[in-house]
């Protein structure tokens, strides 16, 4: 009998000491540094983004972010330590946008889903562009399409590959424009951008932040900028319904923002959201990121959180094109 | 000229901007000299570091990493027979065995002069003659790649000394090896066993730990090698008084300096194909090609001058183009846009302070590499007195600790196992391995550019062949090709003993 009810009471007490811990741990959440796992190598353009966060968001998150790179097989290896990490709030992960889509999209037995994940918010957007040489003859997107519906699948048009969120965003392009392109995969947007400064290709489709300083040094010509807006660093060229009359979306643009595995608490939620944004609106975070042609584009945790259930439509769309 | 160079060193001859070059060399040597932690890792880790500096200080300290760490690969793999870098791999074959006679002073001398004339011959070639060059550099397409790859391949016949048959083999597996993972332009995935950790193929510095340490641990648990402490003590002689012998040796680090520069400037290549191709050309140039492999001092010089004088190859680009060639820059390309410096004419004229701050920093980083890199290798020489007992445990923690900090990643150690096991298996029927590492580094290249190519030309082959013998460069790589495999064909009929003993 007393056994019995010692037990109950030991388990009652337990269960409320759990309980005021987890209140207490919300209350001074961050206690200690937070991790954030990173898909990608470091001193890529993801690698170094992150980088720059962690170093300015330490006052507004009253911690450390501790950057944990985990990369490999195109982001999978990273988006699925996040999806298993701890949810106790100190394990957080920077993602891409589409990428972590396109992973799951397009192999087989990829270990997590979406709803693995609650947003945080989101801090970048990097759309696509399309250039080609300064001495090509291709002035505008115009002449390209006239080009390409000429001769089908000649005109050559490099970029980020295979099955990269650059090639998704052509193929949205050529399925709305009605041409057909002759896409060839580099090892990355950098790759692809020396082949067409070097009139390897006849085009490419970098992302606006590696091809940006090209551009304003005159060595490539950009036709325009897949995004419903112009790119804040490239002011004069079109976004493509400005150069086409047709609007393309632009699910194709790299974001990188910040989640939680699923299951963290809600007031740890908020206040790393609160961190996040209060650093995206830093002035000296500002300025750096500009300084290094980072484009931000902050979403707040409800505003990502839709965002993505409309982007997974859209590319889900259009995923089968890149098999 | 000269001003830009006065220029340069006024902005250069600091304080903080010479001890960030010192430090950034220190840290260098030692990152180099570990097997698993790699330039491009120093260099990325430490850029945040670099955020607060003033740009020409966080760059010189950047630029300082990047060319010691090149250089002190060499350290692990004359003393240890276990390359720090991949581009240490071709010092190795000689550096090792020249150790093992008793000549670590003169084996890491060698490597350490010739890494400095190199980097400082590249340099200057960057200082001097960058936009020429930088033009060279974008006349590479897809089918120049391919038989860049091809011609480095023949290399083979250079590496497997005194085992033909063997070399081939390892190469063959080396290329085989090489296709695991995505198809470059496909994005098939091959022999992956659906294990996400080989979507990208086996990482090279992992392969590279097993395939070299774990053999080595073995053979020291077997005692085969409790001898070579006591030749090691048996020289008297300093680091210094080899400088004459490196110097005797103009048209060797000439020769190599140059094609470390040229492999420079093609964008992602990278210096362990420096290393190996003027290795190669040492050996077919040199009158006593019988000792390559066996403690060839010539090969040794070779290899490490060469190396070096891709980090200045690789700037040029970087520098006027905006182009990185490896990792390891494209990093450094962060490094500058974080300072808000744009690659191209611009950096040479409105920014020109901080540019010619960095080329002299770099001079005085070749420069600096030297002392710091042979006061450090006196240190680590002594490692090879360390009793077996002591030391293989370590080496064994060393290659698990370096293959897991790579990506973190557990399964890079079943890799890094794995690979060992190959290792050991092809040290028993004494297969050599640098052509499986050869193999390992090109097939990628190789495999890549074939399908790029080909995509290009909307896999049409016999356009493709006409490519191949219609654009110059292609037509100059070709005969490189066939000259390779005829110099070797030949010299194996006449001198069968020397290449199968």
């Amino acid at each position: 009998m007393f056994g019995t009810a010692k037990r109950t009471m030991a388990a009652i007490g337990l269960t409320l000491g759990v309980a005021l811990a987890s209140s207490a741990q919300a209350a001074d959440f961050p206690k200690k540094p937070v991790a954030m796992i990173v898909a990608y190598s470091p001193g890529g353009g993801t690698d170094t983004a992150a980088r720059v966060l962690a170093k300015y968001i330490k006052p507004h998150l009253g911690q450390r972010l501790i950057i944990q790179n985990k990369p490999g097989a195109g982001g999978q290896i990273g988006f699925t330590a996040l999806a298993n990490a701890k949810n106790d709030g100190y394990k957080i992960g920077f993602i891409n946008v589409p990428s972590i889509f396109l992973v799951k999209m397009l192999r087989e037995g990829v270990p997590y889903e979406m709803g693995d994940y609650e947003m945080i918010g989101n801090i970048q957007l990097d759309p696509v562009v399309l250039t080609v040489p300064a001495d090509s003859p291709y002035k505008t997107f115009a002449d390209l399409i006239a080009a390409a519906k000429a001769a089908p699948d000649e005109v050559t048009v490099g970029g980020d590959g295979p099955q990269s969120n650059n090639q998704l965003q052509l193929v949205v392009a050529e399925d709305l424009l009605g041409i057909d392109l002759n896409f060839v995969p580099f090892n990355g947007s950098g790759p692809a951008i020396t082949a067409t400064l070097g009139n390897q290709i006849e085009a490419s489709v970098p992302s606006a932040s590696s091809a940006t300083s090209h551009i304003q040094s005159g060595n490539l010509r950009a036709l325009a900028v897949f995004a419903d807006k112009r790119y804040p660093f490239l002011p004069d060229v079109p976004s493509v319904a400005e150069a086409t009359g047709v609007e393309v979306p632009g699910i194709g643009a790299s974001m990188r923002g910040v989640a939680v595995p699923k299951g963290v608490d809600e007031d740890k939620r908020r206040k790393l959201e609160a961190a996040f944004k209060a650093v995206v609106l830093d002035p000296a975070f500002k300025e750096h990121v500009e300084r290094m042609g980072l484009p931000l584009a902050y979403m707040s945790a409800d505003e990502f959180t839709s965002y993505l259930s409309e982007a997974e439509a859209g590319v889900a769309n259009y995923v089968e094109l890149l098999k | 000229m000269l001003e830009n160079l006065l220029l340069g060193l006024s902005v250069m001859m600091t304080p903080m901007s010479l001890l960030a070059v010192l430090a950034g060399v220190t840290g260098g040597v030692i990152i180099g000299s570990l097997p698993g932690l790699t330039s491009t890792m120093g260099v990325a880790l430490l850029i945040p570091l670099t955020f607060s500096m003033p740009a020409e200080a966080g760059l010189a300290m950047l630029g300082g990493i990047y060319l010691a760490s090149t250089y002190s690969g060499s350290i692990s793999a004359i003393l240890l027979n276990i390359p720090g870098t991949p581009a240490a791999v071709a010092t190795l074959l000689d550096g090792h065995p020249m150790s093992k006679r008793g000549e670590s002073t003169r084996a890491l001398a060698l490597a350490t002069f010739g890494s400095s004339i190199g980097g400082i011959l590249s340099i200057i070639a960057l200082f001097l003659i960058a936009p020429p060059l930088a033009a060279f550099s974008l006349k590479f397409g897809a089918p120049e790649y391919f038989l860049l790859a091809v011609f480095g391949i023949t290399v083979i016949a250079s590496l497997s000394a005194g085992a033909m048959e063997k070399g081939l083999m390892a190469g063959a597996f080396g290329l085989l090896l090489s296709t695991i993972g995505a198809h470059p332009v496909t994005g098939d995935l091959r022999f992956s066993f659906n294990s996400p950790v080989l979507y990208d193929g086996i990482p090279m510095v992992v392969s590279l730990i097993g395939l070299y340490s774990i053999p080595e641990v073995i053979s020291m648990v077997s005692r085969k090698r409790a001898d070579i402490g006591k030749a090691a003590e048996a020289e008297p002689r300093g680091a210094l008084s080899y400088l004459p012998e490196v110097l005797k040796q103009k048209l060797n680090i000439l020769r190599s300096s140059l094609i470390g520069i040229i492999v420079g400037i093609i964008p992602g290549v990278g210096c362990s194909v420096g290393g190996f191709l003027s290795y190669d050309a040492a050996k077919r140039g040199s009158k006593h090609a019988e000792e390559f492999g066996k403690g060839s001092a010539e090969g040794v010089l070779a290899s490490e001058t060469a190396n070096n004088a891709v980090t200045g190859g690789t700037l040029i680009p970087l520098l006027t183009l905006g182009v990185p060639g490896n990792p390891v820059t494209a990093v450094l390309l962060g490094g500058l846009m974080i300072h808000g410096l744009r690659p191209g004419a611009e950096l040479f004229t409105l920014n020109a302070d901080i540019t010619y701050g960095f080329i002299v920093s770099l001079l005085v980083a070749n420069i600096l590499f030297v002392p710091i890199g042979l006061i450090f290798a006196r240190y680590c020489a002594k490692v090879i007195q360390i009793p077996t007992s002591v030391l293989a445990p370590c080496i064994l923690a060393l290659a698990v600790i370096g293959s897991y900090s790579i990506r973190g990643s557990v399964e890079d150690i079943l890799i890094m196992l794995f690979m060992g096991l190959v290792g050991f298996v092809m040290n028993l029927f004494a297969v050599p391995r640098a052509p499986l590492v050869l193999g390992l580094v090109l097939g990628t290249l190789a495999e890549s550019e074939l399908a790029r190519s080909l995509a290009l030309v909307r896999g049409d082959v016999p356009a493709f062949m006409m490519q191949l013998v219609t654009r110059p460069i292609c037509i100059v790589l070709l005969i490189f090709c066939a000259y390779a495999l005829y110099q070797g064909v030949v010299q194996h009929r006449r001198n069968p003993q020397l290449l199968d003993d």
